[in-house]
């Protein structure tokens, strides 16, 4: 889109990756430079890193393979939503595969060094004082991955051309790192590294007014709800003498709820009831069929929480 | 014929979820909720349960 500002361009070489500074309201565009590339990215708080993109939640909601309207999600007790995918050319990201790692080229290929997303991530990141522990669960762009029929995650090679882009548009301020997917040995980038293009864009008005509201809600936690909200600043872990347990809503107490079924009511119950779940115990095959049902009834996203206002 | 008796074993989270439902006008007391889930999902589920398909 020609009208939004530039603000920024890069390239990204093979083996490397950059950390960028992405305002509110800018847009990070992640583009094939020859095609057949895959990107792996990162995000945290720009304020607080402690708050960064879960890969969990967001494929939760937007399946394993998210792109055009949805969202990047941070993890509990934050869940807010820290990127919208403004465009998506390709329409095949990957959020079921970890980044790949030493370990992984040494184990499987007997590289002593050889390039990897680990590494690629802590070096880029190491400019704004992060550490090797600190690269979290990467959402992997253009990445051509599936779940075969015995349940085990796949990748495959991609099709992606010259000029194909991700559009990422920051809904607050992060630090996202994308870097070029070190795996020049797997199918992921067609066996070869290529650059990546970044252009960061100021957002127009329209691109901010496409994007869907998402939930504001009280178990969106911050370390101001935090009982604590210190950052532990050594490796050792040591009980606290002082802790003392307490956990929400416990004990858990159950109460008795008799219900009596009417002959035409029991009936209707054993033709629909999970004997091969709960065999001949009723109590909790009723238990079951009645939160069954307030799910189907009531329940707004089929998995997970809501990822858009509803209301 | 008599009724039969099924005692449901509920926590205070699942009793909370069913009183909220509840005074959102959906049933009148907990017994009625469980009957109208009851009635309700045997409803939908009938050819599933017949077929064994997944609920």
């Amino acid at each position: 889109m020609t009208s939004r500002p530039i603000i920024s361009e890069f390239v990204l070489e093979p083996g490397t990756g950059k950390a960028i500074e992405l305002l509110k309201g800018q847009i990070l565009r992640i583009e094939q430079v020859e095609g057949g590339q895959c990107a792996d990215f990162n995000c945290f708080n720009l304020h607080d890193y402690k708050e960064f993109m879960h890969c969990g939640r967001t494929r939760t909601v937007h399946g394993f393979h998210p792109t055009t309207g949805t969202f990047m999600w941070s993890a509990p007790p934050r869940e807010r939503a820290m990127l919208y995918i403004l465009e998506d050319t390709v329409g095949r990201n990957d959020v079921l595969f970890p980044r790949c790692s030493a370990y992984v080229y040494e184990a499987a290929y007997g590289f002593a060094v050889h390039t990897n997303c680990h590494d690629i991530q802590a070096e880029a990141q190491r400019e704004y004082g992060l550490t090797p522990d600190d690269v979290h669960d990467s959402f992997n762009l253009f990445m051509c991955t599936g779940v075969d029929e015995d349940g085990h995650a796949f990748m495959t090679r991609q099709t992606t051309k010259k000029g194909d882009y991700v559009d990422l548009l920051a809904l607050m301020d992060v630090l996202a790192v994308p870097n070029v997917c070190g795996a020049d040995v797997m199918k992921t980038s067609n066996f070869a590294l290529k650059p990546l293009k970044l252009t960061v864009f100021t957002a127009t008005d329209a691109d901010l007014a496409s994007v869907p509201r998402t939930p504001t809600l009280a178990s969106q936690r911050t370390p101001k709800d935090f009982k604590n909200p210190a950052i532990k600043s050594d490796r050792p872990l040591q009980r606290d003498p002082a802790y003392r347990p307490e956990f929400p809503n416990t004990p858990i107490v159950v109460t008795e709820l008799p219900i009596a079924l009417t002959p035409d009511e029991l009936a209707m119950f054993k033709a629909v009831k999970r004997t091969d779940i709960y065999g001949d115990d009723d109590a909790a095959a009723l238990r079951d069929l009645l939160f069954s049902w307030w799910e189907e009834r009531f329940l707004q996203a089929h998995a997970g929480a809501p990822s858009i206002e509803t209301k | 014929m008599t009724d039969t008796i099924v005692k449901l074993q509920l926590n205070q989270q699942q009793l909370e979820l069913m009183d909220r439902t509840i005074a959102q006008g959906i049933a009148a007391d907990r017994t009625a909720l469980v009957r109208l889930a009851l009635r309700e999902y045997a409803a939908a589920h009938k050819v599933d349960a017949a077929t064994g398909a997944a609920r």
